[in-house]
């Protein structure tokens, strides 16, 4: 996951190298992903979500679809 | 102690280490620091790495990446109270001011035009320039090469 200067950008680095495209992320969706993941990683206790979890978070964002499945 | 909470021990000891220090801690410095043997502590860091709660360096007992933190320098450079540590991507570069409750700034480029880029986090929510987060990989795919996403 890198940061682009915007969509457009992104979009050129991607085709010039044949990369897929795949999907942007607003820096504000990105940061509530980063507390959703992290804010409790060094707390005792702490696990990776489950598939059910990390979909569900993805899901609150209005990310769904095949690319932001788990689900090998 | 039971493997889970030897586990455990260990897997706060890195975070404790990358928190405080800005590193990781080596084999031996977490043995110490959980007072086992070094070669139980391995077995323990093959088990997290197994749980994808770390990476290990190929072929070696030490860390490569604990999420959000990566051991070695990226492009994705984060400061927050006074230290800096280093993110193994934009979600991660976030991730470590998350996991350290602090307000900070990460500091990255864009791989297109190489102009420098800031994101920066004051008291919980997160500003800085103009930017956008770009996916490759789909989901399902992210952990396939850790190194590479």
């Amino acid at each position: 996951m890198l940061l682009f200067r915007s969509e457009e950008h992104a979009a050129r680095w991607s085709d010039l190298r044949g990369t897929p495209r795949g999907e942007r992320l607003s820096v504000d969706h990105q940061w509530h992903l980063a507390r959703a993941w992290y804010a409790d990683r060094a707390r005792p206790g702490a696990r990776r979500k489950t598939v059910e979890e990390a979909e569900a978070a993805f899901a609150e964002l209005g990310l769904s679809g095949s690319f932001w499945s788990l689900r090998e | 102690m039971s493997t889970g909470e030897v586990d455990e021990q260990v897997r706060l000891a890195i975070m404790r280490a990358f928190v405080d220090q800005e590193r990781p801690p080596s084999p031996n410095e977490l043995a110490t620091a959980v007072d086992l043997p070094q070669d139980e502590v391995e077995r323990s860091l093959g088990r997290l790495a197994a749980a994808r709660l770390i990476v290990l360096a190929p072929g070696t007992p030490f860390i490569w990446m604990a999420n959000p933190f990566s051991a070695l320098p990226t492009t994705f450079e984060v400061l927050g109270g006074g230290k800096r540590w280093w993110g193994n991507c934009i979600w991660d570069g976030l991730g470590v001011l998350a996991a350290v409750g602090m307000d900070g700034e990460v500091r990255t480029s864009c791989p297109d035009c190489g102009d420098p880029l800031r994101l920066e986090v004051r008291g919980g929510r997160v500003g800085g320039d103009d930017a956008v987060v770009h996916f490759a990989i789909p989901a399902a795919h992210w952990w396939d090469d850790i190194g590479f996403n």
